[in-house]
Order: C-alpha cells, then sequence, then structure tokens
C-alpha cells in the first residue's frame, strides 16, 4: 500500500467545501460541476508535481454532476479516495472515475431527496410546528435546529469519510483482484443506463404547437407522446452527443445553437414552458 | 422599516436561498434558516416582535411543510415567501394569511429567477473549462465563489427593495420580467441539461452500438415511468449478465 497523501485536515477541508459550495454555481449544463471541479482544485497541489496532471484532474471533475448534496457527500468522498490512489501511481482509469460519478448520482439523489428532505425535514418541522403553532414560543425553532444540524453534521461527514475509505480500498480491491476491465465495463454500462434515465428526468422541451380546423382543436404534443414519450428531449440529448463526438464541434456553439433554438422555438410558440 | 433592518433581512434572506453557500450550503441555509419557521424567528428578532414572527413563520411553513425540491422542480419559491412575506406581515401588523397571499405573485417572480440564474451561469462554467485549459487553476477552484453573484444580485436586492419600499412596491417587482421573456429562459433552461449529457456520453461511451444502454435507460423513466433506484437496479443486472456472459473477457479483455 502506498502512502497516504491526504491527510484527515485535506479530506475535512473537501468535505466543508463541497458542503457549501455544491449548488453556489449550480446551472443547467452542468449542475454541480463547478464545486466537484474546486473541491479537487484545493487538493490538486497535494496530489500531483505536473502542472498538467492537476489541470487533468480538475477537467475530469468538470463533467456533469448532479446529485441530493447532502446524502451524496459520499461520491465525492469515494472519487477522493480514488482520485488519491491514482495519483499515487495506481492504474485506474479516468473513465472507471467518471462511470462511477455517474452511476451513483442518480441513486444518492433518489435517497437523499426521499429520505432527508422528503421525510426527516417534515416530519422535524411537524414536530416544531406543534410547539409553536398557537403560543409562537421559541421551542419549536430551537428543537428544529438542533435535531436537524444534529443528525445531518454528522451523519454527512460520516458519509464523506465512509466515502473516502471505500474509495482507497475499492481501488485496491479492484486492482488487487484483476478485475479492473470487468468492473470498468460494469461501471460503464450502469453510468450510461443512468445518464439515459436521469437525461429523461432533466431535459425537458413541451411542444405547445398545435391547430384549429372548425371546431375540432388538435395539438400535437399528445400525438408525439403517442409515438415516444418524451420525444423532443430525447432527440435535443442526442444532437448534442452527435455534434460534440462526432462532429467534433465545440461547446460554445453547440450553446449557441441551443439558445437560437429556444428563442426561435418560444416565440413562435413551438415550445412552451 | 430602517434601511438597516431591511438590509439584514436581505443578506440572511440571501444566504438562505437555494444557492446560497455561505451557512454551509444547503445544510444550514436552505434547509435550516431557510424554513419559513426559523426564517420567522430571525425577522422577528431583527424587527424586535420575536412572537409575531415564529407565529407568521409558522403559518406559512405548514403552507409549505411538503416542498421537496428535486433536481430543478420548484413547487414555489419558498425564499421570497419568507423573507418578504414575513417582514411585511409583521411591519403591516397583518395576519399570516396576508404573508401568504403577499408571496404567492412573487412565487413566479423566484422560480424565473431560479431558471435565470441556472441559465446565466453556464458562462461561469465554461470560463471555468478556460481557466483550467490555460493553467489558472486557482481562478477556476474560485469559480464557486464567483459564480454565486447571480445568486446574490436575484435574492438580495429584490428582498432589500420589497421590504424597504414596503407592499405597494411587490407588484412593481413582480412585472420586472416580461412574460415572454420569462417564457425563453424557461425553455432554455429544460434544454441545456441535454449538452451535459451529451458531453457525459462523448466521455463514457466508446462504441456506438452501447446507445443502446443509454436509450434503454431512457426509456425506462421516460415510457415506463419507474424512478431512478428501480432503473438503477436494472442497469446493474444488465452490467452482471454482460459480464457473465460475454466470453470475452477470458481470452482478450475488453479494452
Amino acid at each position: 500500500m502506498t502512502a497516504n497523501k491526504l491527510s484527515k485536515r485535506d479530506t475535512f477541508k473537501v468535505y466543508i467545501n463541497w458542503i457549501m459550495y455544491s449548488l453556489s454555481c449550480q446551472n443547467m449544463e452542468r449542475m454541480e460541476a463547478p464545486a466537484f471541479s474546486r473541491i479537487m482544485g484545493l487538493v490538486a497541489d497535494k496530489l500531483y508535481d505536473k502542472e498538467e496532471d492537476k489541470q487533468e484532474l480538475l477537467l475530469r471533475h468538470a463533467q456533469f454532476f448532479n446529485t441530493e448534496p447532502l446524502i451524496g457527500s459520499i461520491i465525492p468522498g469515494i472519487v477522493l479516495g480514488m482520485e488519491e490512489k491514482k495519483s499515487c501511481g495506481e492504474d485506474i482509469p479516468d473513465e472507471l472515475i467518471s462511470s462511477i460519478k455517474t452511476a451513483l448520482m442518480g441513486p444518492f439523489a433518489g435517497i437523499g431527496d426521499s429520505l432527508m428532505a422528503g421525510t426527516l425535514v417534515p416530519i422535524l418541522l411537524s414536530i416544531a410546528l406543534g410547539l409553536s403553532k398557537d403560543t409562537g414560543s421559541l421551542a419549536g425553532p430551537i428543537f428544529y435546529v438542533i435535531t436537524y444540524l444534529g443528525i445531518m453534521l454528522p451523519l454527512t461527514w460520516f458519509l464523506f469519510r465512509k466515502g473516502y475509505t471505500a474509495g482507497i480500498n475499492s481501488a485496491e480491491m479492484i486492482l488487487g483482484g484483476g478485475k479492473k476491465d470487468l468492473i470498468t465495463r460494469a461501471a460503464n454500462i450502469v453510468g450510461l443506463m443512468v445518464i439515459g434515465a436521469i437525461s429523461a428526468q432533466y431535459v425537458s422541451a413541451n411542444v405547445g404547437l398545435g391547430y384549429t380546423s372548425g371546431d375540432m382543436a388538435i395539438s400535437i404534443a399528445p400525438v408525439l407522446d403517442g409515438i415516444f414519450p418524451s420525444l423532443v428531449p430525447l432527440l435535443l440529448t442526442l444532437l448534442s452527443w452527435f455534434l460534440l463526438d462526432k462532429k467534433k464541434m465545440n461547446i460554445g456553439w453547440i450553446f449557441l445553437i441551443f439558445i437560437i433554438i429556444s428563442v426561435a422555438c418560444s416565440v413562435t410558440g413551438i415550445l412552451v414552458p | 422599516m430602517s434601511l438597516f433592518q431591511a438590509f439584514l433581512i436581505a443578506l440572511i434572506g440571501y444566504s438562505s436561498s437555494i444557492y446560497g453557500p455561505w451557512f454551509l450550503g444547503l445544510m444550514g441555509g436552505w434547509y435550516t434558516i431557510g424554513r419559513p419557521l426559523i426564517a420567522g424567528t430571525i425577522i422577528g428578532i431583527i424587527l424586535g416582535d420575536i412572537q409575531t414572527g415564529i407565529l407568521i413563520g409558522a403559518a406559512i411553513q405548514a403552507l409549505y411543510i411538503g416542498l421537496v425540491t428535486p433536481g430543478l422542480s420548484m413547487p414555489g419559491d419558498v425564499n421570497f415567501a419568507a423573507y418578504i412575506g414575513i417582514p411585511l406581515a409583521i411591519v403591516s401588523g397583518a395576519t399570516p394569511e396576508y404573508a401568504v397571499s403577499l408571496s404567492v405573485p412573487l412565487s413566479f417572480l423566484g422560480v424565473a429567477f431560479v431558471y435565470l440564474v441556472v441559465t446565466v451561469n453556464v458562462l461561469f462554467v465554461h470560463k471555468q473549462e478556460q481557466w483550467i485549459e490555460s493553467g489558472k487553476l486557482g481562478l477556476a477552484t474560485k469559480v464557486p465563489i464567483i459564480g454565486n453573484i447571480t445568486q446574490f444580485i436575484v435574492r438580495f436586492f429584490p428582498i432589500l427593495l420589497a421590504n424597504y419600499y414596503g407592499a405597494a412596491y411587490v407588484s412593481k417587482l413582480v412585472n420586472i420580467i416580461p412574460e415572454s421573456l420569462g417564457n425563453i429562459f424557461i425553455v432554455l433552461g429544460g434544454m441545456l441539461p441535454a449538452v451535459g449529457f451529451g458531453l457525459l456520453l462523448k466521455f463514457i461511451m466508446k462504441d456506438n452500438i452501447e446507445l443502446l444502454y443509454f436509450l434503454f435507460g431512457f426509456v425506462l423513466i421516460a415510457v415506463f415511468k419507474i424512478s431512478i433506484i428501480p432503473a438503477t437496479i436494472i442497469a446493474l443486472l444488465f452490467a452482471y449478465l454482460d459480464i457473465k456472459y460475454n466470453k470475452s473477457f477470458s481470452k482478450e479483455g475488453v479494452a
């Protein structure tokens, strides 16, 4: 086992920065990627000596990433562990790290939204409301702040640390057993299917087009849905992949194309909010 | 309300909005001081009437108790409801219902602002990538801090102005963004994730035929309407079957 390059203090810095900045530059194109790139940038100097390696590390994590940031803090933990091992010279392919991130972000978004935002928060708030609703007493707010932060602060740090250890161990497990190709392939398949699944969730385009003929109003949206639900979002995703991968088009141009499409379609009413 | 009080409320209101980083991000911000009950308490302290603050906060909280914000869908803008609705209700001596009614017209504005922010922030993503490529890693690392300026602008100033100038100003605020422009941003905002997924596909996919896996994942959600965790379990099954029955592994491996 190679020596660890990161101290517990370093991992804490990464954790705190993830918790703070995960959504601070939230954007429609890559969502939480700026924050992921930031937390890797914070430890880049510790992991690598050469500038090119640091640049590659940051670029690797400037890709689309989106999850529920609190429960999902386990993912930057895992990735940090794997990146540390990789920087120690272990043969961990870039795409394995990307696939694992992609494969995990969907499930943890689901778990975080349903268990934390959908269950824990409403339960604690209901109790707090019971304490304060009629009296205006401070007991309710104090109860909520203490229980919520009392649960979430240790829990998110625990998940992050567990992820970090798992990331380091998984690197050894994968490489030690000679199963690297197998696991890369498996992570790839899961990753691709999850990208498909979350594309269907996040990309949206509502067709508003229709026409009236006498008394009969026909709208196009149900017809399209009859052929294939969410057809337009699918085509948009494939278009962007095609232009990026097959036409080697610069991302700036694709962005411009999407702006033009949305202005044109919005003004003419082809697409509606 | 004094300018100083409005300033404090606007500052805390911005910090407690969904993308405000300064109170441990979502944890201390959105999910703690961003909850109307806690917001009411803080606003009550600033305006010198804690009990009324908590009572109005509790009434608004009861409305928004089930508010879950998966991805970017925003059923209502709890941030403006809390940090504009509650203070204006306290100073006018009105009922909690008044605070709620104030927050309703602001809701549309709040949702339009969310889409505006996540669209404009795409510029920062590209800036970050440029900075990484040209070796300015320090700057690239600061992008999440620099990029928060958009969130500051659309949260701090509306809350400050609405609180300082009062309820009459709220309707002016709501008309800031013409509907057609708001529509364009929402349409664009809905389409832009496609670019991020296109990039990911380019990064992960090695063989065009693997597009089938992507399509299958898409169909599971779009057509069969199952949720993401069952979809992942199915994906795991496919990965397992692929490895189990893929003869090439024993001979040459998959590069």
